[in-house]
């Protein structure tokens, strides 16, 4: 059984990272006996908290390269293209318990990193010229990759939560150019505020 | 014959019954309608695909055939587009047919139906139209929901300048909907309440990643969609296609590709180039855009025949360049350039060149740059080549370089290839060109020369050799060898005749020499000045030959003339010369510039022939004179401005104007009425001379106010209007008054000194002294004589009644009614004292007392315990004053406080002196000045003496009173 749970985690890893792998990964219950393939870090929720702020910290100068990269009429109507109203977006609520932040907070770096991955394919296509908008989303999906890892290790050492059941942004590999750069630009924006009341809760 | 007509009979019949069966299997199956129409859609193209077949057609063999299309967009009514469309076709044949939408197909539904008809000139019969196929309906967006917006077409790809239709297809009518192109509104037409459609013409490249199309739904304020639409730069011709050879290995074709087309998103790539040549049949994919190598095979083709043709997804182009090989050939660079048999003025040149073969001559090009020219030269060359390059400068660095072409058929140049090289040194040239100044009345001799210039100094120029030789008498020839750069040296001479001679020299050898003379007798006579008119050109100046054998003429000047070094400057002219024109970079306006024409005859000794001066261009005097007045009286004064120097003047002075301001309105004589620029009317005084320095006004009026005004003259302007100075005439009198005045004074003078030498004798004469009764003769004889016992009454001796104090001037006395003690006994009489106290503020110490035992003023102290003794501390407080209002209380405070200033000398302690009242406190009483351990610097002041009443001792309490500076009075026998 354990041999099973420690080749679940990171295949479970793998397929977050797949890009617009659209269906949830299939729900195991809460109880489920979990381990790691490496201690976790001592002070890790300290790490956490860094990363959090990392993330705070780089969010919107992320959605300003964005969006400047979009071109017209992107910067100056960002309420009516780049709201962050994206409707499926996983919740968080900052006064639950611990352990229920860290469940909301993995299945939104989940789907963080998900989007962000289509977002950084589709801009090396449609702006193959904005390197710094590309290193700006590749460094961010570094840090969720590591904070994904840091939340799953936190949850498993400490409340033995081997699974968390996810939920992936809708594919844009399908949609038109136009769309995809708005889904991008709302993503963008809804992480900026998202990212700021999650690093607040921690 | 018979059987030929039986046959041709037969197979006419023949025919015709193939023919009526013909017409009748056609008859049977029309109408010929088009069937299984299948319409098929590509959005990204907005093509419409259809295919179709005819099943009717009779006989397996082709039929041309024509087919008529009706599309129509909405609806079945609303055709749109009608076409024909002739192909040839068998039964059952699909035939195949597209046709491109402007609007985009997602916009409307739309519908297709075809018919036919055989146009072959074998079936005139069946040349009618069938009937059409149903309607074929195609629509691409099929579901439109009720808060959707969609618009099409998505992500086109068009040519920039293209024109393309877009359309929204909104699910909600009542929405107002703008759409906009990068920001700016764009304008359409409705096709159904759900639908509209805009034209976009001659559409923009803006960027390479598109343009981007959205809509907005101002009810919801939303920019709900919006489409991208790739825009790409339009495919250009390559422009300057050539295709050369270096080695006859390969070929290189260039060209300019033009702007590059492609764009993000892949949506498309950069241009693809493709060279095809015609001959050969080859063709290669080029990986560069604006190059491409084309291997050339070794079977002798020589004509080429090249198509460059560039594509990419919107657009095709070619250009296309017909050449022969041998036309073509750019050789490479020469190699292996050396020179050879470098001298001062020649040199070889060699070099390699790649060979082409041995039917190929190159020609050279070599180009020699040094001292800022070019000269260039053309050789033939096989292999190697090889030039002499002659003429060269000594000591001078050139760059040779050389190039080749196809002599035969020429293309291009190759590139240069070069090296550099310098020539040596050789001896200079020419002489220097030396000048000489001389000191009036000495026989120092300073010799100036000029560098020589490259050109002729073939080198740098190391030293320079002066040889002097005695011409008078036989002497040692004196050499002297001046490094340089300097440009000068200073000979000290005898009056002797000198021959000079200098040369330069640099590492190859020395120059020729020059040869100057300086002669024993000068013979400089004194020569006017002449005035000459400079421009800015410089100043032109011409002269008198004075012998008619002579070597040449020089020119000597300062070009700094202000400045102590003068920058010695010269000019030789030739013998035949007598004018010539001054100029240098050096000269300014406004400074005077000196110049000395010599004449140098064949033994080379120069004799001064004219000396010129002048300005190149003369400015207003800044200043005017500083003048002095002199000789004032109460008709004249003089006026003196010596100091004024006319040479150091902006421009030559010509005179003085001398102003003269006042209350008269007449001139005096040998004045004129001038108006100032203040418009003030004054008296002008006119002097032409400008070395007359001084001026007297004369007939003036004494005790009267003039001003004047002394400013300088040029030939076109005056100096500056400046400041007038006040001068006043005295009056006539005050002389007389001093010729008598000052004779008496001195006889009362006199007068009174005499009578103080004879003081003694005025006085026996006028105020002889009263005799002494005690030393009367009488007296002496009573004293023997009469009553031995018998003497002068004594006052001692009186008692008196009473006494009357008296307040005087000089000083108050206050006596004490309890005395009975004459006064006048000086053994009895009781010290008076006065104290000086000190009047500093902050002052500590005991002050300094000065006890005054005065007779004179015959008054007698009462008691020693109030004398001034009583000190008084400047420590006491202001307001203490106010609190004294008894003598008493006054003087308690005033003694308790004095006390503690002087601290060391209690009140009842205070030593008796007796101090002459002249003496200085240092040469009285030792005791007294030895109680006082701290005595303050000497006081020998002797105040004036006043009595102080009671009632003034205390001053008023005021804030400031300042008690160090109170002298204390006590309630008697005090005295200041």
């Amino acid at each position: 059984m354990k041999v099973l749970a420690a080749g679940v985690v990171p295949l479970l890893l793998v397929l977050h990272w797949k890009h617009g792998a659209g269906s949830p990964l299939p729900i195991t219950p809460g109880n489920g006996t979990c381990a790691t393939r490496h201690p976790c870090h001592s002070n890790l929720m300290n790490q956490i908290r860094n990363q959090l702020a990392q993330l705070n910290g780089s969010a919107n100068a992320l959605f300003i390269l964005y969006y400047t990269a979009q071109g017209e009429p992107f910067p100056n109507n960002l309420d009516k293209l780049c709201g962050p109203n994206v409707t499926d977006f996983p919740p968080f609520h900052a006064n639950g318990t611990e352990k229920a932040k860290l469940v909301e907070l993995y299945r939104v770096i989940a789907y963080l990193g998900a989007s962000l991955g289509n977002i950084t394919r589709d801009q090396k296509l449609l702006n193959p010229s904005a390197l710094s908008l590309h290193s700006k989303l590749n460094a961010t999906a570094d840090v969720l990759r590591g904070l994904l890892s840091n939340v799953l290790c936190r949850l498993c050492s400490k409340y033995h939560v081997a699974h968390v059941d996810v939920a992936y942004g809708p594919d844009t590999s399908g949609k038109d150019v136009f769309q995809k750069k708005k889904l991008g630009c709302q993503l963008l924006g809804k992480y900026k505020q998202v990212i700021a009341v999650v690093a607040q809760a921690f | 014959m018979a059987l030929f007509a039986v046959f041709q009979t037969t197979f006419l019949l023949t025919l015709l019954s193939l023919r009526t069966h013909q017409s009748e299997v056609l008859a049977e199956h029309l109408p010929l309608t088009p069937e299984a129409l299948k319409v098929s859609v590509n959005s990204a193209q907005q093509c419409l695909h259809l295919q179709w077949t005819v099943h009717n057609l009779p006989y397996n063999q082709e039929f041309k055939m024509i087919f008529q299309i009706q599309i129509s967009r909405t609806e079945t009514s609303n055709v749109i587009w009608m076409g024909n469309y002739s192909t040839t076709m068998k039964r059952n044949e699909t035939v195949h047919w597209s046709w491109e939408s402007e609007l985009p197909l997602e916009c409307a539904a739309h519908f297709v139906r075809i018919r036919s008809v055989v146009d072959d000139a074998r079936f005139p019969e069946w040349n009618f139209w069938s009937s059409w196929s149903s309607w074929q309906e195609v629509n691409v967006q099929d579901s439109t929901g009720q808060d959707t917006l969609f618009v099409f077409p998505k992500d086109k790809l068009v040519e920039e300048g293209s024109n393309i239709t877009i359309c929204y297809i909104s699910g909600n009518i009542q929405n107002d909907i703008s759409c906009y192109l990068e920001g700016e509104q764009i304008h359409g037409e409705q096709l159904d309440p759900h639908v509209s459609t805009f034209k976009l013409e001659n559409v923009p490249f803006i960027r390479k990643g598109g343009t981007n199309i959205y809509c907005e739904e101002k009810q919801r304020k939303a920019i709900s969609n919006g489409t991208v639409l790739f825009v790409s730069k339009v495919l250009e011709e390559p422009k300057d296609f050539s295709c050369e050879t270096r080695d006859f290995k390969t070929l290189i074709c260039t060209w300019d590709p033009g702007a590059n087309t492609a764009l993000d998103w892949s949506k498309q790539p950069s241009q693809s180039y493709t060279l095809f040549e015609s001959y050969s049949g080859k063709k290669k994919h080029c990986e560069e855009k604006n190059r491409c190598n084309w291997q050339i095979t070794q079977d002798s083709q020589e004509i080429y025949n090249f198509t460059l043709i560039t594509e990419n997804y919107l657009r095709k182009r070619s250009v296309n360049l017909l050449f022969n090989l041998t036309h073509r050939v750019h050789p490479m660079s020469p190699f292996s350039v050396q020179f050879e048999n470098i001298s001062a003025t020649s040199a070889v040149m060699t070099w390699k060149v790649h060979s082409l073969g041995d039917y190929f001559t190159l020609l050279c090009q070599v180009e020699l740059h040094g001292e800022g020219k070019m000269i260039q030269h053309n050789v033939s060359v096989k292999a190697n080549g090889k030039y002499l390059l002659n003429e060269l400068e000594p000591n001078t660095e050139y760059v040779a370089q050389v190039h080749c072409a196809d002599d035969n058929h020429f293309w291009k140049w190759s590139e240069w290839s070069g090296r550099d090289f310098t020539t040596p040194e050789a001896a200079p040239s020419e002489a220097p060109d030396v000048w000489r100044t001389m000191k009036s009345g000495s026989h120092n001799v300073t010799l100036f020369w000029k560098p020589l210039s490259k050109f002729h100094a073939n080198g740098k120029i190391l030293f320079y050799n002066v040889a002097v030789e005695n011409l008078d008498k036989p002497s040692r020839l004196e050499h002297r060898s001046i490094p340089a750069p300097a440009n000068s040296t200073e000979l000290t001479l005898d009056g002797c005749s000198y021959q000079i001679r200098v040369t330069a020299s640099n590492s190859a050898g020395a120059s020729p020499a020059a040869v100057i003379v300086v002669s024993a007798a000068p013979g400089n006579k004194e020569i006017e000045e002449e005035i000459i008119e400079g421009t800015e050109d410089g100043f032109s100046m011409s002269w008198k030959p004075q012998s008619g054998d002579v070597m040449g003429y020089v020119v000597e000047w300062c070009d700094r003339p202000q400045d102590p070094l003068c920058d010695f400057q010269w000019k030789k002219l030739g013998p035949n010369t007598t004018s010539t024109v001054i100029s240098s970079d050096a000269f300014r306006p406004g400074v005077q510039y000196n110049f000395r024409i010599y004449e140098l005859s064949t033994k080379r000794i120069a004799h001064l022939l004219e000396r010129k001066t002048g300005y190149t261009r003369e400015l207003a005097p800044s200043d005017n004179p500083h003048v002095v007045t002199n000789n004032l009286t109460s008709h004249s004064f003089t006026l003196s401005w010596k100091n004024y120097s006319t040479k150091s003047q902006p421009a030559f002075i010509r005179g003085y104007h001398v102003y003269l301001k006042s209350k008269e309105e007449q001139c005096q004589p040998g004045a004129e009425k001038a108006v100032l620029p203040d418009d003030t009317v004054c008296c002008q005084y006119k002097i032409d001379n400008p070395e007359q320095k001084t001026f007297t006004v004369e007939n003036l009026k004494p005790e009267s106010f003039y001003e004047f005004l002394v400013t300088p003259h040029t030939s076109f302007s005056e100096g500056p209007s400046g400041t007038f100075t006040k001068v006043r005439t005295p009056d006539e009198y005050p002389y007389m008054l001093v010729h008598v005045i000052v004779p008496v004074v001195i006889c009362v003078v006199l007068l009174v000194c005499g009578c103080l030498l004879k003081s003694q004798w005025m006085k026996d004469k006028c105020y002889p002294d009263i005799p002494d009764p005690y030393k009367s003769s009488v007296l002496s004889l009573i004293k023997s004589k009469e009553n031995p016992h018998r003497t002068i009454m004594s006052i001692s001796d009186c008692i008196p009644d009473a006494i009357e104090v008296v307040n005087k001037q000089e000083g108050s006395k206050i006596q004490s009614l309890g005395t009975r003690k004459s006064l006048t006994e000086p053994e009895l009489t009781k010290l008076s004292y006065l104290y000086l106290l000190p009047t500093e503020k902050n002052y500590s110490g005991p002050g300094p007392c000065i006890c005054f035992e005065n007779y004179t003023y015959n008054q007698a102290a009462s008691d020693c315990a109030s004398c001034g003794h009583a000190p008084v501390s400047p420590e006491a407080p202001p307001s203490q004053w106010g609190l004294l209002t008894s003598s008493e209380n006054l003087l308690k405070a005033l003694e308790k406080n004095y006390m503690n200033s002087l601290g060391e000398i209690p009140a009842g302690e205070t030593t008796l002196n007796y101090v002459s009242q002249l003496a200085s406190p240092m040469s009285g009483d030792k005791d007294s000045l030895s109680t006082n351990a701290l005595v303050p610097p000497p006081c020998s002041e002797y105040k004036m003496q006043m009595a102080v009443p009671l009632c003034l001792a205390s001053p008023p309490p005021t804030e400031n009173s300042d008690l160090s500076s109170i002298t204390l009075l006590g309630p008697s026998e005090h005295y200041r």
